[in-house]
């Protein structure tokens, strides 16, 4: 450590600089506000929020317009995927969510746990003792920065995904038709809600593997394999699922097998509202 | 200042911390000294409210930290200075910790100006070494110009150049008026920092002292004699009080004498010496006795918390 060639004294000279008060704290003081701040500058300062950020708009946009040129018949492609077979032109030029929202679940996740990972949750722990702001700043934060990007992404391939539609002359919708604004929004709303569950999901967790896998599994594996294997009438339980109830959000279309928008939003809410619930519980009893 | 209560943690059956009370003062530096796995950082962690105590309480400055205003303006502490994201700079790291109490890029600067970092203020702290990790850490216990100073293991790994360091800014903290809590497993890191010493094992306070009286009690005063008529010595020197040992014909070990008075006896009685020296225990032996103790004598003391218990 050659670049060290400051003395001990003026090492605590600089340590306390002259303007501190005798109460030994003078301005500075916790608020949530700079709790915020703090969440912010951690988000920003990773590379892979600007990545994973890119990636969510290039799956929501690119698939969709994939899906939307497949639909006109221009381009011959076999999607797979779950919405291959979209029924309406709005779930057609949307279809690019259902793979964004893994990407969403995977970024709440990280934001959730990537902290444990290091051991760095001690550091911002201890330095907000009361820990429940660290978990709603985190998640303000990440909401604020998903939102507008999935927002902007579906709002892009919806109005260019349906003037690909129209001008092949294929049924097609427009802004003002019902439920399409709804739907549009929803989606954004969606990609955002499934983050947070990720981000508490992480924080339960404490580990990304984990985090991920009971996310990725109650999303996606358990809709679907409980659709095959359970008799039809258990289709009453399973519209309330996360990603059933996020479909209700995000279909244009009245389909019997799901709740109404208005229902599905409030119960995708409640699933949002119990992860957090249920991450701030663990986070506060928890030992760091 | 740092009060500790008859702090307790337990994580099932083991029992990391036990009954522990202590005072830490501002204006010294105090030792928290123990073998790994005695406790040490237990303690500091539920002093930062990041481990909930089975029972008993920590307090800093009279309050419990968790309702602290301006909590890094209160303790700053270094836990472990692994404990960063990778990937993040340094200056980002410290940005972002700062925040949260208000502080900001030119205090931030300064600091890494004080732990010698500026130059590499935008690497990330991933790719720095022991040392220099170690430093970031120390930047950032010392960001909020904090009251209080915690350090679990500081010099851990680092240079000599770096402990000499660390040593340098503790004692200037401590002249501050700060209160200056050290952790280490090692005497000899202690012995020309620490004013005051906390030692415990196993969880359990063994001593609560300052440095001189550590050092008087280490101090046995046994006197190592080589003489050809260590026999007719033994003789001179028999008193009440004094106690005379012998590994090896012709050598003696003698307590309770100085060398002084065993050169006096030896003159006066016309015996040749060979070799007269003061034999002192060194602090590292005194703090590895002090802590043997502790598990030797752990059958004996569970009876002793068992009677306090019934008593309670």
């Amino acid at each position: 450590m050659s670049s060290l060639t400051t003395t001990p004294d003026e090492i605590a000279q600089s340590a306390a600089p002259t303007t501190r008060p005798a109460d030994g704290t003078g301005s500075l003081r916790l608020t949530f506000g700079r709790v915020i701040h703090s969440e912010w500058i951690k988000l920003r300062t990773r590379r892979s929020t600007f990545y994973t950020l890119a990636g969510l708009l290039v799956t929501l946009v690119g698939f969709g317009l994939i899906a939307a040129a497949t639909a006109t018949g221009q381009v011959e492609a076999d999607l797979g995927g779950p919405n291959s077979g979209a029924s309406d032109p709005v779930s057609t030029v949307l279809t690019g969510a259902d793979l964004a929202v893994l990407v969403s679940a995977v970024f709440g996740v990280l934001v959730g746990a990537w902290e444990y990972s290091s051991g760095l949750i001690r550091t911002t722990l201890a330095a907000v003792p009361k820990r429940l702001p660290v978990l709603w700043a985190k998640s303000l934060t990440f909401a604020a920065t998903v939102f507008p990007v999935v927002l902007v992404g579906a709002l892009t391939v919806f109005f260019a995904g349906t003037s690909l539609l129209s001008g092949a002359g294929v049924e097609s919708a427009s802004w003002s038709d019902p439920g399409v604004a709804r739907a549009v929004v929803g989606t954004a709303f969606y990609l955002v809600g499934i983050g947070l569950i990720g981000l508490a999901l992480g924080v339960i967790f404490r580990s990304i593997a984990g985090a991920i896998g009971t996310l990725v599994g109650g999303l996606l594996f358990l809709p679907t394999l409980a659709s095959v294997l359970l008799p039809e009438s258990w289709d009453s339980v399973l519209k309330y699922l996360p990603s059933n109830a996020g479909l209700a959000i995000r279909s244009v279309t009245e389909d019997p097998s799901l709740l109404s928008p208005a229902v599905g939003m409030a119960v995708f809410v409640g699933w949002v509202v119990l992860a957090l619930v249920g991450a701030a519980v663990l986070l506060k009893r928890r030992d760091a | 200042m740092i009060e500790v209560q008859q702090l307790t943690k337990r994580y099932g059956d083991v029992v990391a911390v036990d009954h522990i009370d202590f005072t830490v003062r501002p204006g010294i530096v105090t030792g928290y000294l123990g073998p790994n796995g005695a406790g040490k950082s237990t303690t500091m962690r539920m002093i930062l409210g990041l481990d909930r105590p089975t029972s008993g309480r920590a307090l800093v400055d009279g309050r419990s930290y968790v309702t602290s205003t301006a909590p890094i303006a209160e303790i700053g502490a270094l836990l472990d200075a692994k404990a960063v994201d990778k990937r993040r700079s340094a200056r980002n790291h410290l940005l972002a910790l700062g925040a949260t109490v208000g502080i900001g890029g030119s205090r931030v600067d300064e600091l890494l100006e004080v732990v010698g970092l500026t130059h590499v203020a935008n690497k990330p702290a991933g790719s720095f070494s022991l040392g220099m990790g170690q430093r970031l850490g120390i930047a950032s216990a010392l960001l909020a110009d904090p009251s209080v100073v915690m350090l679990d293991e500081p010099v851990n790994g680092l240079d000599p150049d770096g402990i000499l360091w660390i040593r340098g800014l503790l004692k200037g903290l401590a002249d501050e008026g700060r209160t200056v809590f050290v952790s280490s497993h090692l005497m000899s890191e202690m012995e020309l920092t620490a004013e005051h010493l906390i030692v415990v094992g196993r969880g359990r306070l063994i001593a609560d002292l300052s440095m001189r009286d550590f050092i008087a009690q280490a101090s046995t005063n046994r006197v190592r004699v080589v003489s050809p008529m260590a026999l007719d010595l033994m003789d001179q020197l028999a008193a009440p009080g004094v106690t005379i040992t012998s590994d090896q014909p012709g050598e003696l070990e003698v307590e309770g004498l100085t060398s002084a008075d065993i050169g006096r006896a030896a003159a006066a009685a016309r015996i040749t010496l060979h070799e007269l020296t003061t034999v002192d225990a060194s602090l590292e032996d005194a703090f590895m006795e002090l802590t043997r103790d502790e598990v030797e004598y752990h059958g004996s003391t569970e009876t002793a918390r068992h009677d306090e218990r019934k008593a309670a």
